[in-house]
């Protein structure tokens, strides 16, 4: 497959490269089958509202809202066995073969590779975390400057992560209640259902509120953040969200003097320097995309 | 001639308001021969007793003759009334002998045996031994969850639905030709091919007493039971009127017994007991496939600290992750929010 452009540049502005089509077909596929879950999950677990009656009925009611309910966890739970799949090709791939191939593949070297991937968590989202605390509480002026993934955004995969697999075994264990107490007591059904129920809420409550506040509603991105659907970021939100990873970029595409401020805003130039922005283009970024790809 | 002509047309009129008042007539009218609806057909009727509490004396005529009491006349029930206009009427008892003849025996019909089946019941006021059981006052009595039930036929053709099947009934006229008949006896059994109520009217009666604090505590009863149904899957599909899901009785009914015949838990032959919980869910119409581990599942959970402590504490630690990540996300949204209004405003850029 042709790699992905790292910066484009459209109607005089840059955007910068984040997720493949594969990537965004799966966020997609996901957010649908999560929405399907909530609007037929939910009305259970709050059978008394009074929403809960027109919502359910919406899905065919009693009798066909829970099949609904089936087939989207179902396609959920498949697209997660297709996603581990994936991320273990694109591991191996891309970290685990160059290694073999240079001679390196050793069991530390191999848990130093895995745990240096840009989505693990790090000492550096600790980092960011308390200099984001710090920024908010007007304690200081200078936003963290947040890597390829930021740790909202580690936050956002690694939490519906555990969310599916509680969400979907314990959904599983009370879809097959007969199967699974020949072998476990019946009361784990009642553990099912307890993480099942609490699980879905908690998931629904981060993903509608803080995941749609950071990447729809947030006073920079309203009414509607477009990287979900084009696979691109806008330079401002890129300076903003990933200062370090927008520097790396605009570095190894020789384009540091065109740098925006960590808040997205444009420096502004001297006459000189004015002068000299007239002279530059994007034009060596197929260069950069190399770097940035080795 | 004129007014022979007009007395003709007045005369024609007559007659035909006559024919039309006669064939028009509900014929299930003729259950009220005391005439009471004279009086109780008026929506206002109604009177404060000498307890202070309202009384609605009003009777829906079209509502009544829907019912399973629809040919029952009102004297069969209120014994006590003599004379018109009578004095407060007295409680009515279910058990005495009606005027409807039984037609299998032939003997007038009775609510009697019900009596007998209640006092070797859960529900009976008495012990094994005769002697009035530990508030004897609570068990319920028939008013408590019978009202005057509706009949709700079935109709069977190419599918099972609600309501009267034209097409059975057709057959019905080939040997019946009473419509009045045929309507009343195919209510009278398809009403009874399913239950008189749904589960969630079912739960909620039962609910009435079952979810009463104090009494759950006076008898020792250790969950309430219509809220911890209410929280099941079979609880919350009856809540939005499935009828496929079992009811309180399904489980908690002998097969082949009738709800009067009720055991406690403790029984060896109730259906409850411990030695014969797993024939509930392996019942043909419901899991047969359920093993007799899958009867140990809590229908009733209350997890409280003292009852299911393990249960308790996990519900706690989703209590504690779902507060412990989502207030503070929110702290950090709201601070944002707050931050992105005042973006030059740090203390440390003033100083």
């Amino acid at each position: 497959m042709k790699p992905a452009t790292i910066i484009k540049e459209k109607n005089g502005k840059r955007y910068f490269f984040r997720f493949t089509l594969n990537q965004r077909l799966q966020h997609i596929l996901m957010a649908s089958c999560v929405i399907t879950l909530v609007l037929t999950g939910m009305p259970l677990k709050f059978h008394q509202a009074f929403w809960a009656p027109y919502l359910y009925n919406l899905f065919g009611g009693i009798h066909t809202a829970p099949i609904v309910h089936k087939t989207a966890g179902t396609t959920l739970l498949l697209l997660f066995v297709y996603h581990l799949i994936y991320a273990t090709v694109t591991i191996v791939t891309d970290q685990v073969l160059p290694l073999k191939r240079s001679g390196q593949l050793t069991p530390k070297n191999l848990a130093k590779t895995l745990l240096n991937l840009p989505i693990m968590p790090n000492i550096k989202d600790v980092k960011d975390i308390l200099d984001l605390l710090k920024y908010l509480l007007f304690l200081s002026d200078k936003p963290p400057e947040g890597a390829q993934f930021t740790w909202k955004e580690k936050f956002d995969y690694w939490a519906p992560f555990w969310g599916i697999v509680i969400i979907g075994a314990s959904g599983l264990i009370m879809w097959n209640k007969e199967l699974v107490t020949r072998i476990l007591p019946g009361e784990v059904i009642n553990f099912a259902l307890i993480a099942h129920s609490d699980e879905a809420l908690l998931a629904m409550l981060f993903l509608f509120i803080w995941h749609f506040y950071n990447v729809h509603f947030s006073l920079s991105v309203f009414p509607m953040g477009t990287v979900f659907l084009t696979g691109y970021l806008s330079e401002e939100q890129m300076a903003e969200e990933h200062y370090q990873y927008y520097r790396e970029i605009m570095q190894a595409a020789g384009l540091e003097d065109q740098m925006l401020l960590p808040d997205g805003s444009r420096p502004q130039p001297s006459a000189a320097d004015e002068q000299q922005l007239g002279e530059i283009t994007v034009s060596d970024l197929p260069e950069a995309a190399k770097i940035l790809d080795n | 001639m004129l007014l022979k002509k007009i007395l003709k047309s007045f005369g024609i009129w007559c007659i035909g308001l006559l024919l039309f008042t006669l064939f028009t007539a509900s014929s299930t009218d003729a259950a009220d021969i005391g005439n009471c609806l004279l009086c109780h057909k008026y929506p206002g009727l109604s009177r404060v007793d000498k307890d202070g509490n309202f009384r609605l004396l009003y009777v829906n005529e079209d509502i009544f003759h829907q019912s399973v009491h629809e040919k029952i006349q009102c004297q069969g029930c209120h014994t006590d009334i003599q004379k018109i206009p009578h004095d407060p009427a007295k409680k009515v008892d279910c058990f005495i002998q009606c005027h409807v003849v039984e037609p299998s025996s032939e003997t007038k019909f009775s609510h009697k045996e019900v009596k007998s089946f209640l006092e070797a019941s859960v529900h009976a006021k008495i012990d094994e031994f005769g002697n009035p059981k530990k508030f004897s006052e609570d068990m319920p009595i028939c008013l408590d969850c019978h009202d005057n039930p509706l009949y709700r036929p079935l109709s069977f053709f190419k599918t099972v639905r609600p309501g009267i099947s034209e097409t059975a009934t057709g057959r019905c006229r080939v040997c019946h030709k009473k419509d009045e008949f045929i309507y009343r006896f195919y209510n009278h059994i398809t009403t009874r091919l399913h239950k008189i109520r749904n589960p969630r009217n079912v739960a909620e009666i039962c609910a009435r007493c079952h979810d009463n604090p104090e009494l759950v505590q006076r008898h020792e009863l250790g969950t309430r039971a219509g809220y911890s149904y209410g929280e099941t899957f079979h609880g919350k599909a009856a809540y939005f009127l499935s009828e496929r899901v079992p009811d309180c009785l399904d489980c908690h009914v002998n097969k082949g017994r009738s709800v009067h015949q009720m055991l406690s838990y403790k029984n060896p032959n109730s259906i409850t007991h411990k030695n014969n919980k797993d024939l509930i869910c392996a019942n043909l119409d419901c899991h047969p496939k359920a093993t007799p581990g899958m009867a140990n599942y809590k229908v009733h959970p209350d997890f409280n600290l003292e009852q299911s402590p393990v249960q308790y504490y996990f519900t706690v630690f989703f209590l504690v992750l779902a507060g412990g990540t989502l207030l503070p996300v929110m702290g950090i949204m709201g601070l944002d929010l707050i931050r992105r209004l005042f973006p030059h405003a740090g203390l440390k850029r003033r100083k």
